[in-house]
């Protein structure tokens, strides 16, 4: 009765949302649009006892992540023991020279990592996809369910359910752990990034400066935060959501004019935290993703306790034939694309583009992994007054600091075409907030 | 053993006033197994603060910024180097290989560099030092040397097809085909006696040795050569890399000077 009396509110919901500019940008054919994100106020419910098991796994990767990129930009042990073949790291568009050597304060490398994952029709969850380079989300379920408590209190009476506002805490504490003095700030490339709700979001939540790249610089290794008078104050942390190579155009690309000059050489000297930390991507690239398992027992000596979605490496032989064999039951990404671009149905290609792709698979068999179908498990949303069933994922958010910290809720994306197994929002899906049930 | 006296000087002169800029130089003898820096006098005009780093091929760098109006500037170091040996610059270190046997920015292969290697088969020994001695004069004899025909963003593949060009293109095209025929190599920024400008050569991995290859003068690297920088193509080891405000039209000035020293 009491979910019945929530559902009630989905437009109320999301017409809030609206005027609390819950929106994003997205960039199609060259010109950019702000599209609402649509809220459907049926909750996703994950019961205690699965959050505990997802929670374990979570972290476990996670931390086997971070040993991953340590080593990766370090000594390379898990390459010259033979555990990952060392193309998959030289030749990744993720990997990046310029961090070789250069240690982060306190060895974190993905201080927030968004885990995507979803359920499969056997009840087991499988993970998609690793997201750690500052992945965005966390924001929506938050003010969702801030939004959802004003419009019916009485849901959340009695209900056993884990509160979602501590985000602000973890978030704020991850970045304070790694601070090497000064001020927080949260580095947005402005109104026009699809993210840009959620930084103002979470700078204002938290309590840290949100600035742009000209309102910081760098001065005697160290940098700073040119207040509205002028006054030049020390900054200590930055998360940021300007992609590596728009950084730092004295480090990367030099046509970048968002970036800070010099950004990246008060980090190598310690003197600045960058949340996440640049050269992430080698790690959440399609390709290494195969590889995420063998990390776990490499680094961890432990059996990982989350799978992957069946995954093949046509680089491999065996793997290749494979692929050729079943190539219309599989699902084919390029490993260089990410939000839900790059993405092919083996079943849904007509002969010639069939050919054509194998052709492309074979002369390049590096760039692209095969995975099976998941037939995941379809959530109920409300689609014009009427319960229907759409595929979905979770993003869950983990936080590392001392230890990884897995937040109690999460985003769920779901797909608002009934055939469609893309959920992006870049794609044009909807989301919903997820419940992480106490006891 | 010889000890080398060098001096390097660029200026940049601007047709309007710059109002800021940044600057990142790599211009500071790097200290390993071949060669040690002795001494070293490093000025800049406009007179600024500047940090000292190192980048992540561990080339030695300053950098800063000038926050006053300027219509030039100026970088110069002096200094003397002790070339401790000849046969190798470096031993390897094993995690530092990788990242020079694929191709990278600018040295990586077209069609017209794929095919050219299809015709090197005959110059691969047993031993990959005799494959880079070979490959080195068959592509000296292959490609011309002349200034102006390629520019500083020139691609191995561009410079290929045009034919002609300087030290940086022969590194890039000599780079491309050692790491087509699996030897690691990575491109090296300096000075050599008798030119007027930076030079450029390359390192190539011989039994975990890196040795340095100047495929412009078809010779192997001696005592007469001051490493600044190494990289997997030019631009990681570029000597100034810079971003300005203002500054219209832009001149630059270089001049090298390197000479042995007597009475070492």
């Amino acid at each position: 009765m009491k979910k019945l009396e929530l559902l009630q509110h989905t437009n109320k919901v999301n017409e809030l949302l609206a005027r609390y500019g819950v929106k994003f940008g997205i960039y199609k054919n060259n010109t950019f649009k702000e599209q609402l994100f649509p809220f459907d106020s049926i909750p996703r419910i994950i019961e205690h006892e699965e959050y505990v098991y997802l929670e374990r796994g979570l972290k476990q990767r996670v931390k086997a992540l971070n040993l991953f990129l340590k080593d990766i930009y370090g000594k390379k042990q898990i390459i010259k023991d033979g555990v990952i073949p060392e193309e998959f790291i030289f030749v990744s568009s993720g990997y990046m020279a310029e961090c070789e050597g250069v240690m982060p304060i306190k060895g974190i490398y993905s201080h927030i990592s968004g885990i995507d994952l979803v359920k499969g029709k056997n009840g087991e969850w499988y993970i998609l996809e690793d997201n750690l380079r500052v992945p965005s989300g966390a924001s929506y379920p938050m003010i969702a369910r801030e939004l959802c408590r004003r419009s019916s209190p009485e849901t959340f009476h009695n209900t056993r359910l884990e509160d979602n506002r501590n985000y602000v805490e973890l978030l704020r504490h991850t970045m304070d752990y790694v601070n090497a003095g000064g001020h927080t700030v949260i580095l947005t490339p402005g109104r026009y990034n699809a993210a840009y709700f959620e930084h103002s979001y979470l700078a204002e939540k938290t309590g840290a400066h949100l600035v742009n790249g000209a309102e910081l610089m760098v001065e005697d290794d160290k940098l700073f935060y040119i207040t509205a008078n002028g006054k030049k104050e020390r900054v200590g942390a930055v998360y940021r959501r300007i992609s590596d190579e728009y950084l730092d155009p004295m480090n990367f690309n030099p046509e970048s004019l968002i970036g800070i000059p010099h950004i990246y050489d008060v980090f190598r000297k310690g003197n600045v935290a960058l949340l996440n930390a640049p050269g992430n991507g080698v790690a959440d690239d399609k390709g290494i993703y195969y590889f995420v398992l063998k990390m776990i027992k490499y680094y961890l000596d432990e059996e990982p306790i989350l799978q992957n979605a069946p995954t093949y490496l046509p680089f491999y032989e065996n793997d290749m034939k494979y692929v050729l064999e079943h190539f219309d039951s599989l699902v084919l990404k390029d490993v260089a694309e990410a939000g839900g671009y790059g993405v092919v149905f083996g079943a849904s290609m007509t002969k010639e583009q069939k050919r054509d792709f194998i052709k492309l698979l074979k002369k390049e068999p590096r760039r692209f992994i095969a995975q099976e179908v998941i037939d995941f498990q379809d959530l109920d949303i409300i689609e014009q007054g009427e319960i229907v069933q759409r595929k979905a994922d979770l993003r869950a958010f983990v936080l590392m600091a001392e230890e990884p910290l897995v937040w109690k809720s999460g985003l769920t994306r779901f797909s608002r075409n009934p055939d469609s197994f893309i959920v992006n929002s870049s794609q044009g899906g909807g989301f919903k907030d997820t419940w992480v049930l106490s006891q | 053993m010889e000890r080398l006296h060098f001096a390097y000087c660029m200026e940049i002169g601007y047709s309007i006033p710059v109002s800021r800029c940044y600057f990142t130089i790599k211009c500071i003898p790097k200290n390993d197994e071949r060669q040690k820096l002795l001494g070293m006098n490093i000025s800049l005009f406009p007179q600024t603060g500047y940090s000292f780093g190192e980048d992540s091929y561990k080339n030695r760098q300053i950098y800063g910024c000038v926050e006053k109006p300027h219509d030039k500037f100026v970088f110069q170091i002096t200094g003397d180097v002790e070339i401790l040996q000849t046969d190798f610059a470096e031993t390897a270190v094993a995690e530092r290989i990788g990242m020079y046997r694929f191709p990278h920015g600018k040295c990586q292969p077209g069609p017209g560099l794929l095919e050219y290697y299809k015709t090197l088969d005959v110059f691969r020994h047993k031993s990959d030092y005799e494959t880079c001695i070979a490959l080195m004069h068959k592509l000296h004899e292959d490609f011309q040397y002349v200034s102006s025909a390629t520019e500083v963003y020139t691609a191995a593949e561009e410079a290929w097809e045009i034919g002609k060009g300087v030290c940086q293109d022969y590194a890039h095209i000599y780079i491309t085909l050692l790491r087509l025929m699996g030897i690691p190599a990575r491109y090296v920024c300096g000075l050599i006696i008798g030119e007027g400008a930076s030079h450029a050569w390359v390192e190539a991995l011989c039994k975990e040795k890196w040795i340095g290859f100047d495929p412009t003068n078809d010779c192997i690297v001696l005592d007469s050569y001051i490493k600044l920088g190494d990289g997997r193509d030019a631009s990681e080891c570029a000597i100034n890399r810079g971003i300005m405000w203002g500054g219209g039209a832009q001149s630059q000035k270089i001049s090298v000077s390197v000479e042995r020293k007597s009475g070492a």
